[in-house]
Order: C-alpha cells, then sequence, then structure tokens
C-alpha cells in the first residue's frame, strides 16, 4: 500500500527518517480503502489469493500492521486465500500476540489463512529499536513458541532465551489443523532456506532483483530441501514479481513505466539499511552477492524488462515471459504484484482484468491451479 | 616517544570461548580495552610497553575473538573481563578505555572495584545526557561518521573511512568491498550492537553506580569530540571521586590516535602520579 504522494522536491529516504509531516491521512482514507477494494476484486476476478505484508514507519507500505487488512478481507471475501506475508516475529513481545491474531483471521476467515513469519526488514530494527544482533535467535525462538501455542494443548509454560511465558493457553486456536500454511519469504540468507527446507514450509523470494538472483536463490533453496533429504514441491516456492497487462506492448510500458520508477526511485531509497548483526556473517556473502542485481541499480526500461524486474506487455507478452519464467523457476506460486508506485486505480483495474481474463487461464492451463498472492494489492493466480 | 617493543600476537581461553591477545612490553600491567574499531595497537600503547606490560584482549566478535553468541549485553561484557584479568593472572592491572572500551572500562570498575587499579577513560560512551547525545552509530555511512569521530578529516583513518564510503551503508553495493575487509567491520558492529543498540552505547544504572569506582581515574576527552560532547567527560569525571579530567586540544573522538603524543604525556604523568 504505496504512498503515491511524496512532494517532488523530497529526495531523502521513504524509510525509517522519511518525516511523517508528509502523510496526508486524508489522502491516506481514500487510498486505505482503494487498496482494500483492489484485494477484495481480485476474488472476484478469480485469483486464488491475495497477500499483503508488514512494514513500518515508511512510505514504501502503509501497512504496519496487515492483521487489520486480512481481517477487513475475511470478511469482505469468502473464498480466496489471505496470505499475510507475514508477520515480523521479532517486533513482537510476546509472539503469542501473533498466535492469537494469526488465529482469529483463520478462525473469523473459515481457515483461509497464510501464515507469513519474517525477520522484518533491516530498517525496522531502526524504527523499533529491537537489536538486529538478535534479530535471528528472536525469530526463531518467536516461530516455535507459536507453533507451540498453536499445537500443543495449554496451558503449558514456555521458557526461552527471549521469551518466557508461565501460561500459554491461546484463546482462540486455528480451525486449520494442525495450524495454518506457513510461508517464508527471504533474500537469499542460508539460514533462511534451511530453516524452511527442514520445516517443509513455503519459500517465497524477495522481489526487486535480477532474474538470475532469483534462479540461483530457488536452485540454493531446492538444494538445501535436498540436504534434508527430499525433493522440493513447487508448491513451496513462490515467484513474486511486479505484473503489468495492458493491450499492447507499447501500450503497457506507456501506461506503466512512471509509476515504476517512482516506486523504485522515491519509494525504495533505505530500504537496504542493514542493520549490524542481521544477516549472519555466514548468510552475509549470498546477499551481498545479490546486491548489484537490485532494481535501484537497474539503469534503464530495457533493463527493467530484460532482468525481470517486472513483466510488463500485452496478454500475450505476459503469459509468454511467466510461462518460460515459472517453468525456469519451478514455482509452483506465482505471486504477483499489481500495483506499484503511483500506478493509479483504472489502471491496477484494468490490468488485474486483463490477467485474469487472458493470462491466467492459459498459466493454470500450463500449470494447474495453484494459490499465489501480492504484498501490498491485489494479484494471485 | 620511547623506542616500541614487538607485540605478540597470541590466544586465550575463556569461557566464551578463544579470544584474541596482542600483548607487549614488560612491567607493571596496563590492560587496553579498544574501542569499536577494535583496535590491537596504536601509538600510545606502543609508547606505554616500553616499560610496561601492555595486554589488549580482543572483545569477542572483534578480530579473531569467538564467543559473541555467548555475550548478551554488559553484564556479560564485565563477566567476561573478569575471567580476562584472571586469565591473565592479574589482579588488580590499570585499565584504558577508549570510547565502547571506556564505557566497558567503568562497568568493570563499577562491579569489580578491586579488579581495576588505576583507570583511564577516554572519550567514554554509556552515558545518555539530554543536552548532549550521541550521534548515530549504526547505519551510517563511514565518511559521515569519521566526521563525527576525527577533528581532522586528513587523518589517515578518516581518510580511508571516506574511501569506504561508496560500499558500506548500501548493502546492494558492499560486494564491491575488498575481501578480508568487509567481515571484520560487520562483525565489530554486530558485537557493538550486541552491547549498545538499545539502550543506546549507554546504561541507564552506570551514573548512580560510578560512585563505586575506587580506583584513581583519568576523564581524558578531545576538544573537538562531535561524538562524545564534552558533557560526557564531565559528567564521568564529577561522578567518580578523586577524577581528573584532562581535555586534549584539536582532538576528536579517537583521541589516542589523532593526538597520540598528548595523550600519551598525560597518561604517563596519570600513572607515574598514581604509582608507576
Amino acid at each position: 500500500m504505496p504512498y503515491p504522494a511524496l512532494p517532488p522536491d523530497y529526495d531523502g529516504p521513504a524509510w525509517v527518517t522519511c518525516p511523517n509531516e508528509l502523510y496526508d491521512p486524508v489522502l491516506g482514507h481514500e487510498l486505505y480503502n482503494r487498496y482494500i477494494d483492489e484485494l477484495v476484486l481480485a476474488e472476484e476476478l478469480g485469483f486464488d489469493g491475495v497477500c499483503i505484508n508488514e512494514h513500518h514507519q515508511n512510505a514504501y507500505g502503509n501497512m504496519p500492521s496487515p492483521n487489520l487488512i486480512a481481517s477487513i478481507l475475511a470478511r469482505q471475501t469468502e473464498r480466496m486465500k489471505i496470505a499475510v506475508v507475514g508477520s515480523a516475529l521479532p517486533l513482537y513481545d510476546p509472539p503469542t500476540r501473533v498466535a492469537e491474531e494469526f488465529a482469529m483471521i483463520d478462525v473469523i476467515s473459515g481457515g483461509r489463512l497464510i501464515a507469513g513469519f519474517v525477520v522484518g526488514g533491516g530498517p525496522e530494527y531502526y524504527s523499533f529499536s529491537i537489536n538486529p544482533a538478535e534479530a535471528r535467535e528472536r525469530f526463531a525462538e518467536a516461530h516455535d513458541l507459536i507453533l507451540e501455542a498453536w499445537t500443543r494443548p495449554g496451558p503449558f509454560e514456555f521458557s526461552g532465551k527471549h521469551y518466557r511465558i508461565r501460561y500459554v493457553n491461546p484463546w482462540p486456536r486455528p480451525i486449520q489443523q494442525p495450524h495454518p500454511e506457513i510461508w517464508i519469504p527471504g533474500v537469499g540468507s542460508l539460514e533462511t532456506m534451511e530453516f524452511v527446507a527442514r520445516r517443509r514450509y513455503a519459500y517465497m523470494g524477495i522481489p526487486y532483483f535480477h532474474f538470475d538472483t532469483f534462479c540461483r536463490t530457488y536452485d540454493l533453496f531446492r538444494e538445501a530441501c535436498l540436504r534434508e533429504g527430499y525433493e522440493a514441491d513447487p508448491l513451496q516456492i513462490g515467484f513474486l514479481a511486479p505484473i503489468y497487462v495492458s493491450d499492447t506492448d507499447e501500450s503497457a510500458r506507456a501506461e506503466y513505466e512512471e509509476h515504476f520508477w517512482y516506486f523504485v526511485k522515491r519509494l525504495l531509497p533505505g530500504i537496504a539499511i542493514s542493520p549490524p548483526g542481521y544477516f549472519s556473517p555466514r548468510s552475509l556473502p549470498n546477499v551481498l552477492r545479490g546486491g548489484p542485481s537490485f532494481v535501484t541499480n537497474v539503469a534503464d526500461w530495457d533493463g527493467v524488462i530484460s532482468g525481470r524486474f517486472a513483466i510488463v506487455g500485452s496478454p500475450e507478452t505476459v503469459a509468454a515471459r511467466l510461462t518460460e519464467d515459472i517453468a525456469r523457476l519451478g514455482a509452483g506460486n506465482l505471486l504477483g504484484l499489481f500495483q506499484m508506485g503511483t500506478l493509479p486505480a483504472d489502471l491496477t483495474r484494468q490490468s488485474l482484468g486483463l490477467f485474469a481474463e487472458q493470462v491466467m487461464p492459459k498459466l493454470r492451463a500450463e500449470f494447474g491451479a495453484v494459490v499465489s498472492g501480492t504484498p501490498r494489492t491485489p494479484g494471485q493466480l | 616517544m620511547r623506542a616500541a617493543v614487538s607485540r605478540t600476537d597470541e590466544r586465550l581461553e575463556t569461557p566464551v570461548g578463544t579470544i584474541q591477545l596482542v600483548r607487549s612490553g614488560a612491567g607493571a600491567p596496563v590492560v587496553y580495552l579498544h574501542s569499536a574499531g577494535g583496535e590491537t595497537t596504536n601509538p600510545p600503547l606502543e609508547d606505554l610497553s616500553a616499560d610496561h606490560a601492555v595486554y589488549v584482549p580482543v572483545f569477542p566478535g572483534f578480530g579473531e575473538s569467538e564467543g559473541l553468541e555467548q555475550i548478551d549485553g554488559m553484564e556479560d561484557a564485565v563477566f567476561h573481563l573478569l575471567d580476562v584479568l584472571d586469565g591473565l593472572g592479574l589482579r588488580s592491572p590499570a585499565v584504558i578505555g577508549l570510547s565502547l572500551g571506556g564505557w566497558m572500562a567503568a562497568e568493570l570498575a563499577t562491579r569489580a572495584p578491586e579488579r581495576v587499579g588505576r583507570l583511564v577513560l577516554a572519550s567514554p560512551v554509556g552515558l545518555r545526557i539530554e543536552a548532549a547525545p550521541v550521534p548515530d552509530l549504526f547505519g551510517r555511512r563511514p565518511g559521515e561518521l569519521a566526521e563525527d569521530l576525527y577533528a581532522d578529516q586528513s587523518h589517515p583513518m578518516a581518510q580511508m573511512m571516506h574511501l569506504l564510503d561508496d560500499w558500506v551503508g548500501d548493502v546492494t553495493k558492499m560486494v564491491d568491498l575488498p575481501a578480508g575487509m568487509l567481515m571484520p567491520m560487520v562483525q565489530s558492529m554486530a558485537a557493538t550492537a550486541k552491547l549498545g543498540w538499545n539502550p543506546y552505547l549507554h546504561n541507564p544504572k552506570l551514573p548512580g553506580r560510578l560512585r563505586r569506582i575506587t580506583a584513581p581515574t583519568l576523564v581524558v576527552a578531545g576538544a573537538a569530540d562531535r561524538f562524545t560532547p564534552r558533557a560526557h567527560a564531565e559528567a564521568y569525571a564529577a561522578g567518580i571521586a578523586g577524577a581528573r579530567l584532562a581535555v586534549i586540544e584539536g582532538a576528536g573522538h579517537m583521541v589516542p590516535m589523532e593526538r597520540p603524543e598528548e595523550f600519551t604525556a598525560v597518561v604517563r604523568e596519570f600513572l607515574a602520579a598514581t604509582g608507576g
């Protein structure tokens, strides 16, 4: 849920220190309702689900609490999955709060929640002053606590290093048993891949990197699964990419390009801040290898298209590209980002409609029906 | 300056893991607690090693030292330092700490006053002073940080930080950093974060505990320090009974590096006046 109205003369970061005087709550009222409408539209158009995510104190996405949006969607939709990808576990103390809220959404929606867990972005460790050098430890421990809270009859005592709770006994419990499906996004940290592979959760790449970086990341994830003694199921791999569809390739670029660049040049600056201890010494080299392929380093539109930073074009072009890319990645979930930056409501709806009508059937025919979603706005397949 | 003696790079087993220990000279023992830069020597230490046994225990996470995963905060740091003193057989050495190391030295001296014979706090962090905030250390570009740490931007260390500016601070560009430079920097900052992320480079309890320090104490401040404004050194000096404050003209935060001769002179004078 990007903030599309940063003043033209503001050239600072969109994260952590972006002055909140720049936020207009009256415009915000329109935006929230518009973005929620777009998420609801996804169900009407036949998407299998939507994704929403959590970020704090920024203009990039005004969704500090995705659970609030998810609970609205739980009531305003009937069929599609609601993927919260995810809840930034180290920011919740105690993390049983996450177990409770996710269970509420799961129960209200009748079992449609996909539970995403994230470590939280680098900027969040500045915004919350949670110690980034403890981020991985807290994440792992909070995860264990939440899973235990969902699956072990309460009350019981949890005694960890960071969290100690005398009585763990959350009401409600999730409707999906033993617990909702779990997705975990990552930027290439080996620990995260191994964590996901070990538990047979789904791994989704974070977008805005060159396609080759995704290929390498998913190959590493598949290797991590093999080391656990099994072959990754395609449904364990989510491909998240900006998608825009118009009548022709030319009209697609003409309608979309400026909005994409607003996102890249105005809303991404500041996202890549990496607080101390946030990546382990073991994972850092792999994460850094992907760094130069981050979209903020892309010079021009040809680079955007050839690097698959966004899949943009006519329905034929988009279907062909996605068919090729999904096959290469072995992804079972396609998560389309259908709204980016300043892309207005009419174009977002037009693109969603064309995708649902002309691209989705081709992909379903090719790959079978699977769930997917998108942070911020609709788009799933 | 006197002739420097050779240094040896040793290993010391401690309960948290094996740490790196740089030792030089012989004589009355001096333990140096390094800054967040992880320095294992500097010109004043080389000078002191002419007639002192100088020990530089590298803190877990810095340099070659292991055991950071066992350190969760200042309390663990102090217990670790006590283990180091025990491991070296030092009953109550002179302890000199710079910046982060100064904070650790002060914490050690409040909790185990009998283990610190003399105390030198150089540009110590560790206090929060409402009217004189310590600027951000984490998440700033090295060049920007150099402006706060050095009075003279042409100092070789400041120059190096300006050179690093193109790489560090943006994770998407750090891959270009010369091999072998990145990891030590990343690890030092992680170790510093363990101690000083929140509360930010201070211990709210420390001001009330300074009265427990019994060692003769010298607080050294750089007159042009933009990282820890003068009020910090003044608060330490005021809180520790009998402490002396020395302000060194022309020095920024990294006093021993920027004004080595003046720093050495005040430290030697202090050590001589308090027992050699």
